[in-house]
Parts: C-alpha cells; structure tokens; sequence
C-alpha cells in the first residue's frame, strides 16, 4: 500500500532560537533516519507542521536547503498552533509532512540579477535564497535585499545580517516603520517601499522575489512596475488558510489556483487577473 | 451488453450486493428521497438531498487516531467497500469530477480506496427532474460512462447494461436474461425523450470567456442582497469537494483523532486567514467564488466544468439561487 500523506512523521525539536518578542526560529530533525535522508526541499517550499490534538498549518522552511541534517521553520506567535508551538522546549516532538509547493525559480534565475524585498516574517521564506546564491554565488548577478519590519526590535535573523552583507555583489537596505523611544536605528524609517529610492537593481535583467504581509506585496508590485519591472518578473509568495497541502482540501484556492499545489510562489502575472486578493 | 431485470427481482441485487457492500440505495424520507443502507429502493425518486458522492467522501471521516505521548499513529479504513444503487447519471458524472480532484497529481488515499472497490449501479433518468439542467454538461439524462452497471426504467422491467468486468461477473451471478434489440432500443428513446423534454439549461457556449470577463460584475452584489450565505448549496452539491479538518482529543488529553468534514465556500470563516484576515470577508465575493468555481476555474484547473447540473442547488436554496438564472443575467440575457 501507497504512504498515505496525511500522516505526519514525528520530527524531534533540536534548538529553538528566539528571534524577536513573537518570533522564534525552531531547528527539527526528522527522528527516524530514513525520514531524514529523504527529506529534500527546494527555497520557498513549506511543510505542514501538526501538533496532535491542536491541529496543523503550513509554514516555510527558512534553513539552507543543503543542509541535510535539519531543517528549520521560523514561526511568529500569532494563533492556536503557533501559541502551542511557542510553549514547546528542545526535545519535545512534533508532526511534519512535506515538502509541498513550488518555491522561487532559482534555476531560472541563474546570470539574473535578484532583488529580495520581505517584510516582517515574510523574510523566513528568502533565507533560503539567500544562502543558496552565498554558496553559488557565480551562478547569480547582483544581489539586493529590502528587508522592512516595523520596529527595530520586529526583525528576523538581525545577526546574520552582517555575514549577508559580506557576500559579494550583495545590498541590504533596512528600514522600519517606527522606532520607539530610546532605541538607536541608523537605517531608514518608513515602510519597506520607502527604500526604492535608493534601489540599485535596474530591471532589464533581474527578477523580484517579495513576500509579507498581501497589503505590503500589493504596494511593492506597484512600485516595482512603475520602475519598469515586467509582470512576469515579479515572484511572490503568497499566503491562505490550507488543510491538505495537496491541492484537494480546497482551502487554499485563489480562483483556479491552489496556493499550497501551483504555489506558494507565483508571478504577478498569473495572479494579476485573479479574484479575492489584495493585490 | 444488455440484459433484463424484472422490477420484482431488484430487491435481489440489493441483497446479492449486501453480502461483500455496504448498499447505498435511494429510499423515500418524507417527501424528500435519501441515499441510505437501509430501506425499500425508490429507483423512480427525482432527486435526493445529499448526493451520493457521501458514500465515497463521507461528510465526516476519521482520518487517523493518534495518541500523543508516544506518537503512535493508526490509520482508519473501511471495513466494507461501499456499492450505490441508482445513482442517477448527473451524480455519476460528478464522481468523475471527484476523481479528477482526488486521484490526480496527489492521491487521497481514502477516496481512492473506495472508489477502486466500490461498485457503482447507475439508472437512466427516463423522466426529466423539476431543477436540473444535466443536459447542459452532457451529464444526463442518459449515462455514457463510470458504472459498473447501468438500469434504465422499461415499465415492468429494467434493461441492465454492463459497463465493467466486475459488472458482468456480478450479472452472471445474478443470471440475468438477455434483452432484445427492442428493450435496447425502447430504453434508447426513453432516454432521448427524457432529454427533449429538459426545460432547463446553462448554454455553455463560449461560457469560459464569458465568465473571465465577468469576474467584476454588479450582479455579484446583487445576488449579496439575496444570499443568506447558509452554505447549504455546498451540502447538497455533489462535486463540491473542499473540506477542514479538526482534532478531536479524549478527556485524557492524550488519544485523539484526526477528522475530516466536509466544509462550505459560503461560510465566512472559509477564507479566513491569520490575526482576523479575510480573502472573501463579503457575501458577494463567497458567492461569486462558488458559482465561478463551478463554471470558470474548475475547466481551468480539470478541463471540465464543475458543475453536473443536478439542480440540487436552487431546489434548496432557501432563496431559490439559480445557476441558469445567473449566466442568464452574467449573458446579458433576461
């Protein structure tokens, strides 16, 4: 008989880092050996993470994906499962299925330049990306990274920043929409589209890779096709409610498309002529 | 293939059936008809409320139970396969829709199960049904495909045609007589006439384009005013496919279950999201999704329409929503 791919494997909680007062990064490993040699995901693919008796949901998987060890999901404290996740300690033993989803077009993007536009939790997905183009950095083109959260104390993986900065050919510009009384911020203020002034990417060959809040990515698109970025270089990941990750539970659909099968990531193109978003 | 059932016989399929099915079967309740393992078959219903797709995707399942501090993780399956009797072919055709979505790239373990193993006795619709509009989508009132064995109503009898190899070992079984060529072709125009006699239906010409270019369109909002969004439509559609699922926990707090029911584009907390978000937070955005998810992005996601034409929908919407109405008005017609 077939696996069935609704059972969750049981995955063992390794390290947990807290990354901001909401936000912790948590490193798993599958407990069983052959779960783990198995597992093999792509930058902007997502499992479905379970805790029995609360339920289940998708997030994405933020670690290298190279490395075959672990893998990490970065999860802000925001409902039901991710109130329980919060409570767990290294050790403790969840459920995980997948990888699902399409994630960003690496392959295709190979002798592009990239820029990365994220904000607040919407840079867990990119991680990936950007260890991947660190480790082949002679496959990629320039390398810019907007990254927008809305307090200083809101931003993920704040101490990596500095090693991101030392890949070569590589711009992080940082901004956040307020900075509250006695905190130093040498970076910009404001949301993340106020640092398209200072954007260096030039859109002849290059793509975005954007992902936050729908609201955010709504305003980013604009900017960026008002600074010539075509419709179909513009990658999104987009986010709605799942329950099967397969494409049956019927959850995730946007008009024809289903988020967790023909997605996460899309082009703008493909989303543009699509109801119910606020794109 | 054809053969002859006598009508007084048929309670011996049932029976026959019974021995390796659970038999669904139309049976009367009230005034309305039901599919059911139990009672007398009513093979000349109309229509039934719930569709008998709930034999293959039950409107509540146990997906796997669980126990918490070890881990342990068993899965549920069917004792039983499951065997329908008197599908109509409207209701056939949209298991072949449900295949579509749950034998596909991905494959639901549990549906598939069921379907493999179930057997399926379809009847012709010899007298056309009050709201359905099958003809529309080449869904009835006669059945092409996708039964084991398919009946059609010849007054005293039934013509019996064999549409499987598990269908005709079942018929030898039975020891069924042959059919003439005059019950094949009796049954033939019955059905044509069936047919001619449909009064409604969905012009599906040119109806994709159509449609794409009315995903902003006032009526959305009018049909607002008018849905209770009691989701409903959802329970009694038999190709409406989505579903949540929920973890139910003993009061030990440690063995529990994993469960799927079925779930309704109609309902507000469908398309809610994280901190209160909500894609399809007004009515007219639930329906739109539902009518356009039928007729527009089903043929994009399937290449066929979603919808059969099985009527159930306007029957029992409380505010009698019809699909023909809509494209109807979304045309520019009446």
């Amino acid at each position: 008989m077939t696996e069935n791919p609704f059972i969750p494997k049981p995955a063992v909680i390794k390290a947990i880092k807290q990354q901001t007062h909401d936000t912790k990064t948590y490193t798993l490993a599958f407990v069983n050996e052959e779960d783990m040699k198995r597992f093999s995901f792509k930058p902007g693919q997502f499992n479905i993470v379970s805790v029995f008796g609360v339920g289940e949901a998708p997030f994405s998987i933020t670690s290298d994906c190279e490395e075959r060890e672990f893998f990490e999901h970065t999860i802000r404290r925001v409902g039901t499962l991710t109130g329980f996740l919060d409570g767990l300690k290294v050790g403790d033993i969840v459920g995980v299925r997948g990888p699902y989803g399409r994630g960003w077009p690496l392959e295709d993007a190979k002798g592009t330049d990239i820029l990365i536009v994220a904000g607040g939790i919407g840079l867990a997905p990119l991680r990936p990306v950007i260890k991947h183009i660190a480790r082949h950095r002679g496959d990629y083109g320039s390398l810019e990274i907007l990254y927008g959260a809305r307090t200083p104390g809101d931003m993920l993986f704040t101490d990596e920043f500095d090693e991101w900065r030392k890949i070569s050919d590589t711009t992080l510009r940082l901004t956040v929409d307020a900075v509250p009384k006695g905190v130093e911020w040498p970076h910009r203020v404001g949301v993340v589209t106020t640092l398209f002034d200072e954007l260096s990417t030039k859109p002849e060959n290059a793509v975005a890779f954007v992902c936050g809040p729908e609201i955010m990515m709504r305003f980013v698109v604009r900017g960026l096709l008002e600074r010539g970025f075509s419709k179909s270089s513009i990658y999104l990941s987009m986010e709605r409610r799942m329950r099967c990750g397969l494409g049956m539970c019927g959850r995730c659909q946007i008009g024809p498309k289903y988020v967790c099968r023909d997605g996460p990531v899309f082009t703008y193109e493909e989303i543009a002529p699509l109801p119910d978003k606020i794109l | 293939m054809a053969f002859v059932l006598p009508k007084s016989e048929l309670r011996r399929v049932i029976d026959e059936l019974s021995k390796d099915y659970r038999v669904f079967r139309p049976v009367a309740k009230g005034s309305e008809f039901v599919f059911d393992e139990e009672g007398e078959p009513a093979m000349d219903y109309d229509t039934t409320i719930l569709p008998p797709k709930k034999a293959f995707l039950p409107p509540e399942e146990t997906m796997f139970t669980f126990k918490r501090e070890t881990f342990h993780v068993e899965e549920v399956t069917d004792e039983k396969p499951v065997a329908v009797v008197g599908i109509h072919p409207c209701d056939l055709r949209a298991l072949h829709l449900l295949d579509k979505v749950f034998t596909g790239e991905f494959v639901d373990p549990y549906y598939m199960r069921r379907r493999q193993s179930g057997f399926v006795v379809a009847i012709n619709c010899v007298k056309p049904c009050e709201h359905g509009f099958c003809t529309s989508f080449d869904a009835g009132p006669g059945a092409k495909e996708g039964y084991d064995l398919l009946l059609t109503d010849l007054g005293d009898k039934y013509l019996v045609e064999v549409g499987s190899d598990r269908g005709k070992s079942f018929v030898d079984r039975l020891g069924l007589d042959s059919a003439s060529s005059a019950d094949v072709e009796k049954a033939k125009e019955l059905v044509e006439e069936a047919a001619r006699s449909m009064a409604r239906r969905i012009d599906t010409h040119g109806l994709v384009e159509l449609l794409r270019m009315r995903i902003e369109h006032q009526h959305w909002a009018e049909l607002e005013a008018r849905c209770l969004s009691c989701g409903l439509c959802n329970v009694v559609c038999p190709t409406c496919y989505c579903y949540n699922v929920v973890d139910k926990l003993d009061l030990g707090l440690n063995e529990g279950a994993r469960i799927r029911t079925w779930d309704s584009c109609l309902l507000l907390e469908f398309a809610e999201v994280a901190l209160g978000g909500n894609f399809r937070r007004e009515r007219s955005a639930r329906i739109r999704q539902r009518i356009l998810h039928k007729l527009l992005h089903f043929v994009d996601q399937y290449g066929e329409f979603g919808c059969v034409g099985c009527g159930r929908c306007v029957k029992y919407c409380i505010k009698k929503i019809d699909p023909v109405e809509i494209v109807e008005v979304l045309r520019g017609g009446a």
